[in-house]
């Protein structure tokens, strides 16, 4: 009886202590998270004064100074258009070109296919210089497509990747009957292949949006143009100018960040395993 | 049917734009610098043929073996730091227990922000005037602990290296939390009822059975680790006096700070060498590793 009751105890024990630990690691991990989050609402004056205290008044000028005078606004915009414009090139370039790898016969097929994934590999910085240089020859600098076509094309391997298996799954019969059936292959394309992909088509889409959002090397190198940089390169320059403007810094963060926290709260699980399975192939 | 499976109208039609936009601006650029680095270039005037000459200043400079020993540190803190610290979540929280998808969500968290967003918080978090780390130390009457965390050369690539680790870890649980669904639980159990002890059961039991995401995960780490560029750029760009420079932000820093367009191109080349060469003997030492198993 003793013996069960120690036993219960050491579990017991063990349990709590891997709470603990799980807590403390937890804290550590998310806790300069928090206090960027609660340290937006405070004034600067309360946050030199006292950097750890909660706020007692929430400023939300914060967020109003960071957006119009620190420009975020405008860099939110300029993100917001390059991410989804890439997004929908990367899907429809992609879903096409894994249409073809996954349901065409042709000699040279494999060898495609090979060709997009090994950009998975590629290290991506070594083709920051070169590509500046691509698209200061090609008049593009400091235009919102020289991101677009940049994101598309570091994007398309990883799609490629996931459609093409997707793709590659439904039986060649449907194809089959939707040609006899007197449809255009552009149609079949439109009307089958792209609605039956949507569960894969989705999962490439949040992971180019993410990528894309949270971009920074290639804005750096194609993007001086103070109207046109995107969030990412427009919050490092506020290190420069508002050095010491610590909660409007907060509250630009903050709002850099939060787009992509909701998109991870209500689609975790296809983020993470997306993000994993691609990391783990490159 | 046959024949328009082979119909090369579609074939075309459907592969060109991504072939054109995919080679255009990944595939071009990186032959194209292949071919810059055999110049001298200012990025305006006429390139010069130098041959291997910016190369070889490459690998004489001392600067980039600096670097590369910095981005050999990141690798190291990558598969010592994230690997263990990712498995422990994992085995912690691949267990049933009470908020294992509250801490699975919490520690996954930071690896879904900006870089930059990360950057510069943690500047801000190390920061001498606002900072909270120096502050809690002092709180806790650990104040010969406070230090300059980013300033001081001597320890601004450890506090580097220990960001990213708090950055990555969470990637490293999901992969092993995945890979420990496959452990077969007959063999726990029949483990548990032969007396076996937690260790014996994780040396001899759990970790065999993972091996192969752990392999995985160090080829991860060390692609991931050779390319490391925004977060450094962002917390030190390089400095303090090269103390965190690494490949990657000295390419930069040659190309667009000092106009050495040619010598920035014969970088890139070196580290794509360096980084594709890394990638492939570690997938092929994970390959022979599954083979033998």
């Amino acid at each position: 009886m003793s013996q069960t009751n120690g036993l219960r105890a050491a579990r017991i024990f063990r349990q709590t202590l891997k709470y603990v630990i799980l807590s403390l690691i937890g804290i550590l991990s998310f806790f300069p998270i928090i206090w960027m989050f609660y340290s937006s609402f405070k004034s600067n004056q309360d946050i030199m004064m006292d950097t750890l205290s909660m706020p007692t008044i929430l400023h939300f000028e914060n967020y109003i100074g960071a957006w119009n005078e620190a420009k975020i606004g405008v860099y939110f915009f300029n993100s917001l258009i390059v991410s989804v414009g890439s997004v929908i090139l990367v899907i429809l370039l992609g879903t096409s070109a894994s249409f073809i790898l996954a349901k065409f016969k042709f000699r040279s097929s494999r060898a495609v296919y090979n060709y997009f994934i090994i950009g998975m590999l590629i290290p991506m910085q070594t083709t920051l210089v070169p590509l500046f240089i691509v698209m200061k020859n090609m008049n593009m600098l400091n235009s919102y497509w020289s991101l677009i076509l940049a994101y598309t094309a570091t994007g398309l391997p990883l799609a490629i990747f996931v459609l093409e298996s997707f793709i590659r799954a439904f039986p060649d019969s449907i194809v089959e009957a939707a040609v006899i059936d007197g449809s255009s292959m552009f149609r079949v394309f439109l009307k089958m292949i792209l609605p039956m992909s949507i569960p894969a088509i989705a999962t490439v889409g949040i992971l180019t949006f993410l990528n894309n959002w949270k971009e920074f090397s290639f804005a750096l190198v194609l993007i001086s143009d103070e109207s046109k940089k995107t969030l990412p390169l427009g919050l490092y320059n506020f290190l420069g100018e508002f050095t010491s403007n610590y909660a409007q810094l907060f509250a630009a963060l903050m709002i850099a960040s939060i787009p992509i926290i909701i998109i991870y709260l209500f689609l975790q699980k296809q983020i993470v395993n997306g993000m994993t399975a691609g990391a783990v192939k490159g | 049917m046959e024949l328009i499976r082979r119909n090369k109208k579609y074939i075309v039609l459907g592969l060109l734009p991504a072939l054109l936009i995919y080679t255009v601006f990944i595939i071009y650029p990186i032959l194209n610098s292949f071919y810059y680095g055999f110049f001298d270039w200012n990025g305006l005037g006429t390139p010069i043929f130098t041959g291997f000459k910016n190369i070889q200043n490459v690998l004489q400079a001392p600067v980039f073996w600096n670097a590369f020993k910095n981005n050999i540190m990141v690798v190291l803190a990558s598969i010592f730091g994230q690997i263990p610290i990712g498995l422990l979540l994992a085995i912690a929280l691949s267990k049933k227990m009470h908020g294992a998808a509250f801490f699975r969500t919490i520690f996954f968290m930071p690896m879904i922000l900006s870089t930059v967003v990360i950057g510069l918080l943690w500047t801000t978090v190390l920061n001498s005037q606002v900072g909270i780390l120096n502050r809690l130390l002092n709180m806790m009457g650990l104040q010969f602990l406070t230090k300059d965390w980013l300033g001081d050369p001597n320890i601004a690539m450890f506090t580097v290296c220990a960001i990213i680790v708090w950055q990555c870890v969470g990637q490293y649980m999901i992969i092993f939390i995945a890979a420990l669904q496959n452990v077969s639980q007959e063999v726990l159990e029949a483990a548990d009822i032969d007396g076996a002890n937690e260790r014996q059961k994780l040396f001899r039991i759990i970790l065999p059975s993972i091996w192969g995401s752990i392999i995985a995960s160090v080829v991860m780490c060390i692609a991931g680790s050779m390319r490391s560029f925004d977060l450094v750029y962002v917390l030190t760009n390089g400095g303090p006096a090269h103390a965190t420079e690494v490949m990657a932000t000295y390419m930069y820093n040659q190309t667009f700070t000092g106009y050495k367009y040619g010598y920035g191109s014969a970088i890139s080349l070196v580290i794509f060498i360096l980084s594709f060469s890394f990638i492939l003997i570690s997938r092929a030492l994970m390959r022979r590793n599954e083979q033998d198993n």
